[in-house]
């Protein structure tokens, strides 16, 4: 049977395999959102490239299922330890693993962030400015658009407007009640995207059948998830990718570059990937978890860590559900969950006295992850419990997304614990600080009366919290950020860190389009320096240049429109 | 598995005997697996089908947990061939180790977390009504498990000092409702669709039902009218932030 990614889509076949003591140009930790695009891009321009990813190579059609508790396995789901004053929830509200990684179950809501969010610190004296401006970014925001690519709203208004190269999904009953309640309020707001969900077939893929089991791993190939949007380009040119290989340490030589990783196979084998380069895309847990168990003499306190940051500014953002009871019929699960929203509050404003904001935005709980929800938001048990869910129907549910600033004490550390191969697990510390609580505060509020405009009769809310980035931060001084703009360790010249961990803050929108926006420029930037990332010291600020040769198939002749 | 406490233990009215409780009257998700695709179809009916036995929990444990379930996910309106397993796939995930990626800090595991709730429970039905939990009547149950949920035990207990009550509740309340709504007879119950590939959904607005599905049906509501488990308008608890194993959303 063929190796089956969708309905239409077949993984190639045969994939390269080197031999296991070849060296290779790149190893790559972690196949999930940056790790994809990063190893689709470095395998088009002919280097030579191995994905090690923990989990699974997922066959579509074998082992994913539209059923909530039977998607258990796409998620993290060893072993973390979580504290603090505001613990994170982990595991299904955070990471994946498997080829694909968080990909596999975003509701693939894909707005950019704000020119804003690149200048938090100059603008409004909290958090950090990024080593990069929005503008740096805007060009591969628009190619990714198109790879992935993007379904939405012709006129984008917020941040810097644009559109988007797919037309805008129809409404669903959730997304109806967003719209409403904030034309009703005089706020504006977008239906049908920006998601990453096909609104009309691309390529091999097949168009959404709005059946709501995004979060789930979408089967139909309507959902994008680099499993499906550019692993399979990557292993056409000559990638390999590891599955159930669980990297363990990167090993250092006596000369101050790494050599290689140290990796675990499915029967807890023990391997060694030679690498004239590596990088670290785990997500914001994993990967300061491996450069922290990766400390060797010259580097006690963790790989690439003189500056004593890593594992520190770790950020979530606030994610309050506000569930709505309305007199007539909803059916809240069908439809994508993410299909409309609203970023009208998402810029500073002084008078609400809190830095930053929040977006407002449709979510879609199935029953399981409804029920919990009102565990939490009314305390339903018993009968009460039987009695709000027959009316799961009548319910909508709209989120909040809030920006939470990078502070020092949100952090990974190692725990005591350790895992099934002997190694510390991640510990994870999360407090909230004034400007957080205010935020989320006035977020929650402005939500709830939305959702009283839109005509419910009972509101309710439940706090969370969503998107794990930072940790592993970029910026230009050393000594307080761990890599440079490009991803490279301040420390080791051919380590770098490409994922959501490198974010230095993360606006309120979510953070999948720019994570892998940024894989995309890392990669330019690594392809354009050639050889002198394995030999040379130098340290080379340019700007690559993009590269629109190197998109995978079909992105050609789709366009971002014109909006002005 | 379930034990059926209302008539014999009511504290209410009589409840009927449902084979479909919910305002769906007829509708059946099952009766459409023919359009889903197997791997879906396997997961599913297996639920129905392979109840795991129980290999966790002592037999005596077993019991006392059968009987604490039996109030926060109460299902005497439930014909009996139609009550839903949630013992047994919440005694296979302890059985199985299977956790949800993380534990908090000032929790013990999953597994010993149960046991010592469980120990906790025993203790105070036995210091307030000299009797073991099992052996209550519905009332002394649920004011025991209110006292839980309300996060003042009542009596006190030294494990609550140990382990955050709030939390062990959270997870109870997740599993419980894991095991029920995960179930296909729930989904008709509550009017969900199910799967849904291939054939996907084509109604999306005002909660039009597809072809194959069934409008809402409202009744009177079946449930016993003094059971301390019925909602309150202001019962949200309060605020612990992040449940225990809650999914994402956006
Ligand atoms: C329920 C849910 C909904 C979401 N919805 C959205 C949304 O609508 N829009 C949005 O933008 N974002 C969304 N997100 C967030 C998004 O999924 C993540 O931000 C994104 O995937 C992070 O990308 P990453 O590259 O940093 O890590 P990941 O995509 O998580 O990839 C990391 C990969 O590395 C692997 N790995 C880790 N450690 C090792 C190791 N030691 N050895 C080998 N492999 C390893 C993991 O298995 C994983 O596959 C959602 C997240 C969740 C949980
Ligand atoms: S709603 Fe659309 S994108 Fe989501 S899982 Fe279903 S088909 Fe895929």
């Amino acid at each position: 049977m063929p190796h089956r990614l969708g309905p239409m889509q077949i993984l190639p076949s045969p994939m390269k395999k080197f031999a296991a003591d070849e060296c290779v140009d790149y190893c790559i930790v972690g196949v999930g959102s940056a790790g994809g695009v990063l190893i689709q891009r470095l395998a088009r321009a002919g280097l030579r490239v191995v994905g090690l990813e923990a989990g699974p190579f997922w066959d579509t059609e074998k082992d994913w299922v539209s059923d909530e508790k039977g998607s258990h396995e796409l998620y993290w789901n060893d072993l973390r330890i979580t504290g603090g004053t505001h613990p994170l929830a982990l595991g299904a509200n955070n990471s994946g693993k498997g080829v694909g990684g968080g990909s596999v179950h975003w509701a693939a809501f894909a707005p950019r962030f704000h020119p804003s969010d690149f200048r938090v610190y100059t603008e409004d004296g909290v958090g950090a400015d990024w080593p990069i401006s929005y503008w740096d970014l805007k060009p591969y925001y628009e190619l990714l658009e198109r790879e992935i690519p993007v379904a939405g709203p012709a006129w984008f208004p917020w941040g810097d407007p644009h559109g988007h190269p797919y037309g805008p999904h129809p409404l669903g009953g959730v997304g109806d009640v967003l719209v409403r309640g904030c034309t009703k309020l005089g706020i504006r707001s977008v239906a049908g995207g920006p998601v990453a969900i096909l609104s009309a077939s691309h390529g091999d893929r097949p168009h959404c059948i709005y059946r709501g089991f995004c979060l789930q791993g979408c089967k139909v190939g309507a959902k994008a998830s680099t499993l499906i949007t550019h692993v399979p380009d990557a292993i056409t040119h000559g990638a390999e990718i590891r599955a159930h290989s669980m990297a363990s340490r990167i090993s250092l030589r006596e000369d101050g570059r790494v050599d290689g990783v140290v990796y675990f196979d499915r029967e807890g084998k023990e391997h060694f990937q030679r690498a004239r380069a590596v990088i670290v895309s785990g997500y914001a847990i994993e990967t300061p978890r491996l450069l922290l168990n990766s400390a060797c003499p010259g580097h006690r306190h963790g790989l690439a860590n003189s500056s004593g940051t890593l594992g520190k500014y770790l950020m979530a953002q606030a994610g309050n559900v506000v569930a709505g009871r309305f007199e007539e019929l909803i059916r809240l699960y069908k439809a994508p969950p993410a299909h409309a929203l609203s970023e009208e509050f998402y810029e500073t404003d002084p008078r609400r006295g809190f830095a930053r904001g929040f977006a407002v935005q449709t979510v879609g709980p199935l029953p399981v992850a409804f029920a919990k929800q009102m565990t939490a938001a009314m305390g339903a048990w018993g009968w009460g419990m039987r009695r709000v869910m027959m009316d799961y129907n009548h319910w909508a549910t709209l989120g909040v997304l809030g920006e939470i600033l990078p502070w020092e004490d949100n952090r990974v550390e190692l725990a005591d614990e350790k895992d099934q191969h002997g190694l510390p697990v991640a510990k994870v510390t999360f407090n909230l600080h004034d400007n957080d609580k205010k935020l989320i505060e006035f977020g929650k509020n402005k939500v709830m009366e939305i959702m009283w405009a839109a005509g419910a009769k009972q509101v309710v809310q439940e706090s969370r919290f969503a998107h794990l980035v930072g940790a592993v931060r970029m910026g230009s001084d050393p000594s307080m950020s761990v890599v440079d703009k490009f991803g490279r360790t301040h420390d080791i010249p051919n380590l770098f860190v490409c994922d959501g961990s490198i974010l230095p803050t993360q606006g309120s929108a979510n953070p999948g389009l720019t994570i892998q926006a940024l894989a995309a420029r890392t990669a330019d930037y690594l392809i354009q320096q050639g050889d002198a990332t394995f030999f040379s010291n130098r340290r080379d600020l340019t700007e690559p240049g993009i590269r629109y040769d190197l998109s995978p198939p079909y992105t050609r002749f789709k366009g971002n429109p014109r909006i002005a | 598995m379930t034990r059926k406490s209302f008539p014999s233990h009511a504290t209410g009215g009589e409840l009927r005997d449902l084979e479909q409780p919910g305002y769906y009257g007829g509708f059946s998700t099952v009766s459409q697996k023919k359009s889903w695709e197997q791997a879906t179809r396997n997961v599913v009916t297996d639920r129905i089908e392979k109840v795991p036995p129980i290999r966790f929990f002592s037999q005596d444990d077993a019991a006392l947990l059968g009987a604490v379930i039996d109030r926060v996910m109460p299902q005497d309106d439930r014909s009996v061939e139609r009550m839903i397993p949630i013992l047994p796939v919440l005694d296979e995930r302890l059985f199985k180790n299977s956790i949800s990626g993380f534990r908090y800090e000032d929790m013990p595991s999953d597994q010993e977390a149960y046991q010592l709730g469980l120990k906790a429970i025993e203790e105070m039905a036995r210091e307030r009504f000299r009797e073991p939990f099992v052996n209550l009547t519905v009332h002394r149950q649920e004011l025991i498990l209110k006292s839980i949920h309300d996060g003042q035990p009542d009596p006190a207990n030294a494990v609550w000092e140990k382990m955050p009550i709030h939390r062990f509740w959270a997870m109870l309340m997740e599993d419980c409702v894991t095991a029920y709504y995960s179930h296909p007879w729930a989904w008709d119950e509550i009017g969900f669709g199910g799967p849904a590939y291939p054939r996907g959904y084509m109604r999306l607005e005002n909660g039009l039902p597809e072809p194959w599905e069934k409008d809402e049906q409202r009744y009177e509501w079946n449930a016993p009218v003094d059971s301390l488990s019925q909602l309150e308008e202001q019962d949200a608890p309060p605020e612990h932030q992040s449940l225990h194993g809650h999914g994402g959303s956006h």
